[in-house]
């Protein structure tokens, strides 16, 4: 049975730019289930990453509800939201956004230590995850500019996944990568979301989707369709592709 | 240029803040510094402009009349530098005082003249609100010197209420003067009042001759006059120099502006202070906005704009910014200026001030916008530094030499505290200029709050450095009196703690080493006493030993240990240094000897001062009354008394009396005996029970010279403490938004990652916590030590250490709050505006 992680009720989101009003969420319903790797995808303007932040407590709803748990975040404080970041999120970006006057180390260590004390356990994993990704020693005195893309994208990960999140939050992590970081990166993702852990990801490549196991289309800012998928598996890959790429033709992608 | 001035409008538009700021803070220079420097000429004026208002004579010196001798007048004229000289009577006291508004009677020391004398040595006309027919109707009139309108409040048509003793005579001001001797509350104020006055307080005071000379502005200073004094002692075989009131021209130049300069000259430090933060912050603001703004840069580069033309958007950012706050200050300057002018007069207690010198406003303003405009063109030059391609890359090198602060992953306690180390660290240049503001800032404040202590503690403190005795009354006792006898009597009193016999001001002695005439504090035992510290060394203790104050003693290198000769009257003898006391009374002239030690020099010598120290709760003015039933009145007291009532030979006893007490005051007689018949009775009487001829209350007298002072000083004081956390305030609100602006990306991840606002803000306060500590030891050491340095030349001016740390504190409190506060700009960081800028 499905077990419920994260739910909206009735989410709207507005901006309004001189007097302008922009309905970018309209009553949207939705649910996060605890395992999933779930993918948002939609067209551009469709609503994909103010709904990411939404949920992920980055910003807060103009109307309607986020539940995480029976706990509703919609009414929070920025800094009780903060802490609600802290304690159960990840983050991964499309623009990355690691410190740029710290290292790669302090990078992971600043995440890290927002919420726990230090100690040799914590170098130890911090160690651990980095080389996990591909990046060795040498490097994790470097600086976010001495680096390429694909390696900064795998330091926001480790970055991201220290506090070991309930949910992991991506907003187009390929985006600004090549296609090898790309895959690198994805695998990293496949690899979490095997070990359980619940990764909630805006995308709009078929090819990232396809690591995902539930797929939710939204456009102009509602759920139109919602596509599930196995486990990821690079046997299936093309029955897997194929699938998708169906339902997302009935989405109108 | 256009363009470029464009660019600079934009910067400030996006900066309001911190423009009007930097506004406010130029604007406050200006103001302080234009206005100080325009008023000064005025006030150095005011000596000149006095002198030839009233066409004083520039040297003074008052001879007790029992020692004055016509040919004197010829001795000073055949000086060569003596132009011309005169001599009039005069009544000069200590021990006078007056009867406020509120009926409370305090301590200030007046002469007296007739208006007939003062023509002789003053062209200074009376002012007076009364008519010719109201002044001639006056039973009693007075004209006093000018401080008394406008200091005191007293206007034409008051009644004055002097005291000599516990008599009272009331007068009516008839009008005001301008006096350049005798004009303010520490010499004592210069009364003009009728012949018959005159003659009624001449039975009384003691009578002066005034010898005045001119001798071409000064040329003769000291030198003259104590040759002349000894040529006078030589030709009368008087000792003339005791009780001797000498004021030279350089004195009373000096006095008359000197309070008034040091003040203006303060304002101008502060100002001084204020513009390098200005310079401090200015530096800081434009690195950290060509950091922020380095792609634009590199975009108006790319578009052909030199490096040039943008150093010089700042350049007239700043100038615009610095051209405001000179224009607002140059207009508040024209009106400080005469409020300062005004100021100087009533400290000075002349009115005679120049007028303001508008160049010195104008060549201020002219400087401090040089001064920002060669500020910034200096730091703005950093954009040459960076080609467009380094500035697409946010200005980041090629290679990164740069050291690793605080790596997170030796964080032993809180991450908190050692991020912001490490931002400290990777900010550290910046950090320098902050600290020197701060430091500044520190020191300004320990300083003014030591210095305001100093004063503040309701004169003890000052009383604790006096170098004489605080007693509740000081007995002068007649010549003829014993003072040891009268002192255990008094001692038998309840009311009285202690009495202690002790020396007056009747005689001086000169150490002769350096002929400098020195008055003798002289005590059986110094033991008894209870407010002379010695700084250094120990009491004296046999009679060839003495104490000098700390002032001659640094001025003249004496150590303890040392020799010195005394001399009084011919007779010379050598003294060591026992030791040194910190004391800031009677002009530097405290010498300490025993009573066996003055006997030596001077074998006459008997105590004519008895220290009383009351048990506690006694009230002085009360008890005062007391000791004139017990002993009979003083002179002043017997010599103006009637008595109209009683019997026939109570009266004739009382005149007897009024005649006693106006022939000991006028003739110096030592001793006087009457007998009246009557019939078949005989009233006899003595002189005897005339044992204290005046009393006095030395805190009273400290509290009048010195209280308005005090009170000045700790305004002026705290106006500095005020200034100087205002201006750190400032500089803090400055820099935490200029380094949220710089950082605000960081920030926004940081928030992203789930750090809190209150987290960052508490992180960036921290920041500047280092500099902070590190300033404020620095300016309290340098405070401290300037403090010492500067009072150094009074003594041992304790600093108290505890207090001072308890500021530090408080500044470190302060400056962590302000930088607090000031970076509640973190909370306006949307983490989503961030993320999808």
């Amino acid at each position: 049975m499905n077990f419920s992680i994260l739910h909206t009720d009735k989410l709207c989101k507005t901006f309004s730019n001189g007097g302008v009003q922009q309905h970018v969420i309209k009553n949207l319903d939705l649910e996060i289930y605890k395992g999933d790797f779930t993918v948002i995808m939609g067209s551009s303007g469709s609503g994909k990453s103010t709904l990411l932040y939404a949920l992920s407590g980055m910003d807060k709803p103009t109307l309607g509800n986020v539940y995480f748990g029976e706990e509703d975040i919609s009414n929070y404080s920025n800094d009780d939201l903060a802490v609600f970041r802290r304690n159960h999120c990840g983050f991964v970006f499309q623009s990355i956004y690691l410190l740029d006057n710290m290292n790669v180390f302090d990078n992971v260590m600043t995440a890290a230590l927002a919420l726990q004390k230090n100690s040799p356990q914590l170098v130890k994993k911090t160690e651990e995850l980095l080389k996990k990704v591909g990046i060795t020693e040498e490097a994790w005195k470097k600086y976010p500019n001495q680096l390429s893309g694909g390696e900064r994208q795998r330091v926001g990960i480790v970055r991201a996944v220290i506090n070991e999140p309930q949910i992991l939050f991506a907003d187009e992590p390929t985006g600004s990568l090549n296609s090898a970081s790309s895959s690198d990166v994805m695998d990293i993702f496949t690899e979490l979301h095997s070990k359980g852990q619940s990764i909630v990801m805006v995308t709009h490549d078929i090819k990232t989707a396809l690591h995902g196991n539930r797929v939710i289309f939204i456009s102009d800012g509602t759920v139109i369709g919602e596509y599930e998928m196995p486990l990821y598996n690079t046997d299936d890959l093309k029955k897997r592709r194929e699938g998708l790429q169906n339902f997302l033709d009935r989405m109108g992608w | 240029m256009g363009k470029i001035t464009r660019l600079s409008l934009a910067n400030i538009k996006k900066h309001k803040f911190e423009f009007i700021s930097l506004l406010t803070l130029v604007m406050v220079c200006m103001l302080l510094v234009g206005s100080s420097l325009g008023a000064i000429v005025g006030i150095r004026n005011i000596f000149t402009n006095v002198m030839e208002k009233t066409g004083s004579y520039e040297n003074y010196i008052f001879i007790l009349e029992k020692n004055y001798n016509k040919e004197y007048e010829n001795i000073l004229k055949q000086h060569p530098e003596v132009e011309t000289v005169t001599a009039v009577d005069t009544l000069w006291s200590m021990n006078t005082g007056y009867i406020d508004k509120n009926g409370k009677e305090s301590a200030l020391y007046m002469a007296f003249i007739t208006a007939d004398n003062e023509a002789k040595i003053s062209k200074s006309p009376m002012d007076s609100t009364l008519s010719n027919e109201e002044i001639a109707a006056l039973e009693h009139p007075i004209y006093a010197p000018y401080i008394l309108q406008d200091s005191m409040g007293y206007k034409a048509g008051d009644t004055f209420d002097i005291t000599y003793g516990t008599r009272k005579f009331s007068f009516t001001i008839a009008g005001f003067y301008e006096t350049m001797m005798f004009n303010e509350m520490g010499s004592g104020l210069k009364m003009i009042v009728s012949e018959k006055d005159y003659h009624i307080l001449s039975g009384l005071l003691p009578k002066y001759k005034a010898i005045l000379y001119n001798d071409n502005q000064g040329q003769g200073g000291y030198e003259l006059m104590d040759s002349f004094l000894e040529e006078c002692e030589d030709y009368s075989r008087l000792d003339i120099k005791s009780g001797l009131v000498v004021f030279t021209y350089g004195d009373m130049k000096l006095m008359v502006t000197s309070s008034a300069e040091l003040l203006l000259n303060l304002m101008i430090v502060m100002a001084v202070i204020i513009f390098i933060s200005v310079v401090v912050i200015i530096r800081y603001r434009i690195a950290n906005d060509i950091k922020e703004q380095i792609v634009n840069i590199g975009i108006l580069e790319a578009l052909g704009y030199t490096s040039k033309e943008i150093t010089l958007s700042y350049v007239i950012e700043y100038l615009i910014m610095a051209a405001g706050g000179v224009l607002i200050g140059t207009g508040g300057c024209f009106l400080l200026t005469p409020v300062l002018l005004r100021m100087g007069e009533l400290i000075s207690a002349h009115r005679g001030c120049g007028n303001s010198n508008p160049l010195m406003i104008f060549l201020t303003g002219i400087v401090i916008l040089v001064l920002v405009g060669m500020t910034a063109f200096i730091r703005a030059r950093m954009v040459r530094k960076y080609p467009p391609v380094q500035t697409f890359r946010k200005g980041q090198g090629d290679h990164r030499f740069g050291r690793e602060f605080f790596p997170l992953r030796k964080t032993k306690y809180n991450v908190h505290l050692r991020l912001a180390l490490k931002g400290f660290f990777q900010n550290f240049k910046q950090n320098i200029g902050l600290t020197i503001c701060i430091t500044i800032s520190a020191l300004t404040v320990v300083f003014s709050f030591i210095i305001s202590s100093f004063f503040g503690d309701g004169l003890n403190t000052i009383a604790s450095i006096s170098g004489i005795e605080m007693s509740d009354l000081r007995l002068e006792i007649m010549p003829y009196a014993d003072g040891d006898v009268l002192a255990d009597e008094l001692e038998e009193m309840p009311e009285i703690r202690k009495a202690t016999p002790t020396s007056g001001f009747n005689t001086l002695i000169t150490i002769s080493d350096f002929n400098e005439i020195m008055l003798p504090v002289a005590f059986s035992s110094f033991d008894e006493t209870e407010n002379i510290f010695p700084m250094e060394g120990r009491f004296p203790e046999h009679d060839n030993e003495i104490m000098l104050n700390n002032q001659i003693a640094t001025v003249k290198k004496i150590k303890v240990g040392d020799s010195l000769t005394l001399e009084y009257l011919n007779v010379k003898k050598s003294y060591l240094v026992t030791g040194i006391v910190t004391s800031v009374t009677n002009g530097n002239m405290n010498l300490y000897i025993t009573e066996d030690g003055m006997k030596r020099i001077n074998p006459t010598y008997k105590p004519d001062v008895i220290e009383v120290y009351l048990e506690e709760g006694i009230d002085a003015q009360e008890f005062r009354k007391i000791l004139t039933e017990k002993y009979g009145r003083s002179l002043s007291d017997a010599a103006s008394s009637k008595a109209e009532n009683g019997t026939y030979e109570e009266r004739i006893r009382a005149e007897a009396e009024q005649q006693i007490a106006e022939l000991m005051a006028s003739n110096g007689a030592t001793h006087i005996e009457y007998s009246i018949q009557f019939g078949d009775t005989i009233i006899s009487g003595n002189s005897s029970n005339f044992v204290v001829s005046a009393i006095t209350n030395i805190g009273e007298i400290m509290r009048t010279q010195l209280g308005s002072s005090c009170t000045a000083i700790r305004i002026v004081t705290a106006v500095f403490m005020v200034i100087s956390a205002v201006v750190v305030m400032i500089i803090l609100f400055i820099l935490m938004e200029s380094a949220i602006r710089r950082d605000r990306r960081e920030f926004g991840i940081m928030k992203g990652l789930g750090y809190t606002s209150r987290e960052l803000m508490f992180q960036l306060a921290c920041r500047i916590v280092p500099s902070a500590v590190f300033s404020v030891i620095i300016g309290t050491v340098i405070g401290v030590t300037m403090t010492d340095l500067l009072t150094s030349i009074i003594g041992v001016v304790k600093v108290n250490i505890p207090q001072v740390i308890v500021l530090d504190i408080v500044m470190l409190i302060f400056c962590f709050v302000c930088a607090y506060v000031g970076a509640r700009k973190i909370k306006t960081i949307s983490v989503y505006e961030l993320m999808t800028e």
